[in-house]
């Protein structure tokens, strides 16, 4: 079985949107899990007080990285066909600036 | 009465550490099967897109940025709107197994709940913008675009960190 399943049509797209149903499940448990459903425990890295935030996102980031380059490396999975986001660097740099404000602002 | 915090109420949370294993997970399995990463903002323009259609669709079939998001049929056959529901009941099922659900404006022991709910909508505001700006907010660029090294996406965890620590000096009291 060749991965990414969907592009290559090993899994129709009906399938996909059980697999999204259950990913977001996932991803929402584990986000309440790590805290981030307070909104004080969020903002509190900006105030120096609890780095949860940025370790919960790079230790996320670190094993999805490491786990796409492990099984790329082994023919797992066609890393060509992944979607990377398109780069236009100012609207990136100042889309992010907004959120950050506004995640310093209201909260989430 | 100062608001409650709820960190200090039912189970403790994970290590972040452990959390953050089970998102990378979770990450991975959905590159592996779909292809791509997870999202949160695109679902809000989906729903923007189709209650803009069902009032006045000359007007949002005129508008080049909404046209795109109403081809694809019904709002339940959209990826990513199903995601983000799955979200919404995983963290549901989180908070509830963990004796943490609790009905409440979580803010700092001296905000009034006018304030922090008048600074919600001023910052929901700014990440709404900010995330079609970017195409995409701290899900779809940071974690979903920093796994595969996206350049503009860690660009944007860079400026994100960068407003957040700015603009968090200005709004101390609400939170601490």
């Amino acid at each position: 079985m060749k991965a990414p399943l969907v592009p290559h049509e090993m899994l129709g797209p009906e399938l996909g949107l059980v697999v999204a149903a259950f990913s977001g499940i996932l991803f929402g448990f584990f986000l309440e899990r790590a805290g981030f459903g307070s909104p004080r425990k969020l903002t509190a890295i900006f105030y120096f007080q609890d780095f949860a935030v940025l370790r919960v996102m790079f230790t996320a980031v670190v094993v999805a990285m490491a786990g796409l380059l492990i099984l790329g490396g082994v023919g797992q999975i066609d890393l060509e066909l992944l979607a990377i986001p398109d780069t236009y660097l100012w609207p990136q740099a100042l889309g992010g600036l907004l959120i950050g404000l506004g995640f310093a602002v209201g909260g989430y | 009465m100062s608001p409650r915090n709820p960190a200090s109420e039912g189970q403790a949370y994970w290590s972040p550490y452990k959390a953050g294993l089970g998102i990378g997970l979770t990450l991975l399995l959905t590159f592996y099967i779909m292809g791509h990463g997870l999202g949160a903002s695109g679902a809000f323009t989906h729903l923007t897109a189709k209650l803009l259609h069902s009032v006045t669709p000359e007007h949002a079939l005129a508008n080049e940025y909404l046209r795109d998001y109403l081809g694809t049929g019904s709002l339940w056959k959209s990826w990513i709107v199903i995601e983000v529901l799955g979200v919404f009941l995983g963290g549901l099922l989180g908070a509830l197994t963990a004796g943490r659900l609790r009905l409440q404006i979580e803010r700092g022991p001296q905000a009034s709940r006018g304030r922090r709910l008048v600074l919600a909508l001023v910052g929901g505001t700014a990440v709404g913008f900010g995330s079609r700006l970017a195409l995409g907010c701290t899900s779809g660029q940071a974690l979903s675009g920093g796994a595969v090294l996206a350049v503009g996406s860690w660009l944007f965890t860079l400026t994100f960190f960068l407003g957040g620590y700015l603009f968090a000096l200005l709004v101390r009291r609400e939170w601490q």
